[in-house]
């Protein structure tokens, strides 16, 4: 094979998996932002969407949009729930709120395999055949799911940039007290930041459904992602995490062609680690270090 | 720790109560059969590698990769021993030193950031270390681990029964909590102290954050390190699973239930937590559910963990009289 259609092969994978790992990112930083806590269940998160993607439409026949569209809102919705049931007296508590997102995500992965089962099931794809451009081939399943993740993203941005909660959410992330002193009220925004960006996990795991396997376990792995991407952005930057998403997804899937994944791992763990030494703001050095 | 205050003398019998009672509990494995000296042996193992948590924990730092520097304990000192004929004792220590070394490498790049990065890290870390090991199966084994690891021995007696073993985990286990009542009563346990209530306070006063964060977490990777070599010598058999993501949060389950601010919190955790899954066998699910809700109750109506039951009875018992 040619090795130029080769390298375009692997932007294009790199960009799938980029999107994967932003949409984690972004909707971690956002929990981060808004909690000041680790969500250790955001992973969790990324799985049920999985799953209930994966039951919408096996078991009840529904179109992939609309399970989609489902999954996302009923996220939001046990986000929010969950947030104001079992996080509200750990908000802000850094240390014990994280433990007690360890605690959600074990509650969480264990429900899940008890009514799910360990195996892993596989999803049919979305769309048949094959899109070519040049010498290159893409499944129309993949085109499709980068369609729909872009799609979020350009909702998400203009809930952010242009609505009123939006923007308000912003203000929280960027500075809780000056945000409340302007009439922003937290009763409000901490289930909606929570349910928003646990969200966007499920969002990822109900787009990538089709495309990888779906089980319990499937939320170890992005969530990983979404902590070296994290760290990569500088922590609590948005559009941090946004760009560090997508530029660690190029380099995995560029590494893929010369070394096995785990090696990548290793090299790209090590990259981090030099990056938190020489520039421990974040590749766009808008995080707090 | 400057907690109990009180009288001298009737506070100095009480401890001799105290301790009888435990060293009736700590020799009673031995006359209670194989199983019963397991769980102990386990117990002994998990209160050592706790410890170890319990000291980074201190400085207000959790660490999410604990179980990978048992594991680079473990299979440092298994593969020299093995591989290179190494004396197992001199094996054991410098896999401990290792798991030191690694930690302080680690430790200089992520305790100069905020306290969430050297989260988000180690449990990076944790992770990391898992693949390495399964993917480095030339040495490692994989997958499959590493079987038959000779038992451990000192100057040539062989701990290679369960109560030989036992009699060298108490040991040690005992020496760990020891070392941490001297830890916390010294210059630096107070030093750590200080660091952890107001970290701008204590740099201010001249103590460098960054520095005492960095010795109690190579201190506190160490006792994990050692607890991975003997786990090692003990199970006879590691693999990369024995120390995945899943023992980091069990330790640290063990830690919280304990009792974070206690350095009687990892034995009590260890102790309540260690032969728990042997009530759920065969449902590990439901053992998974449990110690997701007991951790948010924990922290919910008890933060100081189980060990603030035994503060709450001496004052019930203050006011009755």
């Amino acid at each position: 094979m040619d090795w130029s259609v080769l390298l375009v092969q692997a932007t294009i994978n790199g960009l799938i998996i980029g999107l994967l790992y932003l949409l984690m990112a972004v909707g971690f930083t956002l929990v981060f932002g808004v909690m000041r806590m680790v969500n250790f269940a955001h992973g969790e998160f990324y799985m049920l969407g999985a799953v209930t993607v994966y039951f919408f439409t096996g078991v009840f026949h529904l179109p992939f949009l609309v399970s989609v569209a489902l999954t996302f809102f009923g996220a939001i919705a046990l986000g929010a729930l969950l947030e104001w049931l079992i996080l509200q007296p750990f908000r802000r508590d850094e240390l014990n709120g994280m433990i007690v997102t360890v605690g959600l995500a074990m509650i969480l992965q264990n429900v899940a395999l008890i009514i799910v089962g360990p195996d892993p099931l596989s999803m049919p794809a979305v769309a048949e055949g094959t899109l070519q451009l040049g010498g290159i081939v893409v499944p129309n399943s993949r085109v499709y799911v980068v369609g729909f993740a872009l799609l979020v993203l350009a909702m998400l941005y203009a809930f952010l940039r242009y609505s009123r909660p939006g923007r308000a959410l912003r203000a929280v992330v960027e500075d809780f007290e000056i945000a409340s002193i302007q009439g922003i009220r937290a009763r409000v925004y901490y289930p909606l930041g929570f349910g928003l960006g646990v969200g966007l996990a499920s969002i990822a795991g109900a787009l990538m459904a089709p495309i990888f396997s779906v089980s319990p376990f499937v939320g170890a792995a992005p969530l990983l992602k979404a902590f070296i991407v994290v760290v990569l952005g500088g922590l609590g930057s948005i559009p941090g995490a946004a760009f560090a998403g997508l530029v660690l997804g190029l380099c995995e899937s560029y590494a893929s062609l010369f070394f096995d994944s785990s090696t990548a791992d290793m090299f790209i763990f090590a990259a981090v680690m030099a990056m938190l030494v020489l520039r421990p703001k974040g590749l766009l050095g808008k995080g707090d270090a | 720790m400057t907690t109990m205050h009180g009288n001298v003398l009737p506070k100095e019998r009480k401890n001799w109560v105290w301790l009888v009672v435990l060293a009736v509990i700590a020799t009673w494995p031995w006359f209670s059969g194989v199983f019963v000296l397991h769980l102990a042996i386990l117990t002994c193992l998990n209160v050592l590698i706790v410890n170890g948590l319990s000291i980074i924990g201190r400085c207000g730092q959790r660490s999410f990769g604990h179980a990978a520097f048992a594991a680079i304990g473990a299979y440092v000192s298994v593969l020299l021993a093995t591989l290179a004929d190494w004396n197992i004792l001199l094996a054991g220590l410098t896999g401990m030193l290792f798991s030191a070394l690694v930690s302080f490498m680690l430790g200089w790049v992520i305790l100069r950031l905020k306290g969430v990065y050297f989260v988000l890290v180690t449990f990076s870390f944790g992770e990391l270390t898992r693949l390495a090991l399964l993917d480095w199966s030339e040495i490692t084994g994989g997958a499959n681990g590493i079987a038959n690891v000779a038992p451990a021995a000192i100057m040539g007696f062989v701990f290679d029964t369960r109560p030989r073993f036992y009699g060298l985990a108490l040991a040690v286990a005992l020496l760990s909590i020891w070392l941490m009542k001297k830890l916390f009563s010294s210059h630096f346990g107070h030093a750590i102290d200080a660091v952890s209530d107001n970290p701008a306070l204590a740099e201010s006063t001249g103590l460098s954050v960054h520095k005492i964060q960095l010795v109690a977490f190579v201190l506190g990777s160490s006792l994990a390190g050692l607890g991975g070599v003997l786990l090692a010598r003990y199970i006879g058999y590691i693999s990369p699973e024995s120390f995945n993501t899943s023992a980091s949060i069990a330790f640290i389950t063990m830690f919280v239930i304990g009792g974070q601010r206690s350095i009687w919190g990892p034995l009590v955790g260890a102790v309540v937590l260690t032969p728990l899954p042997e009530l759920f066998r065969g449902a590990v699910q439901t053992q998974n559910i449990f110690y997701g809700v007991a951790l948010i109750l924990i922290l919910r109506f008890m933060p100081g963990g189980l060990v603030s039951l035994m503060t709450w009875l001496k004052g019930f018992r203050k006011a009755k009289q």
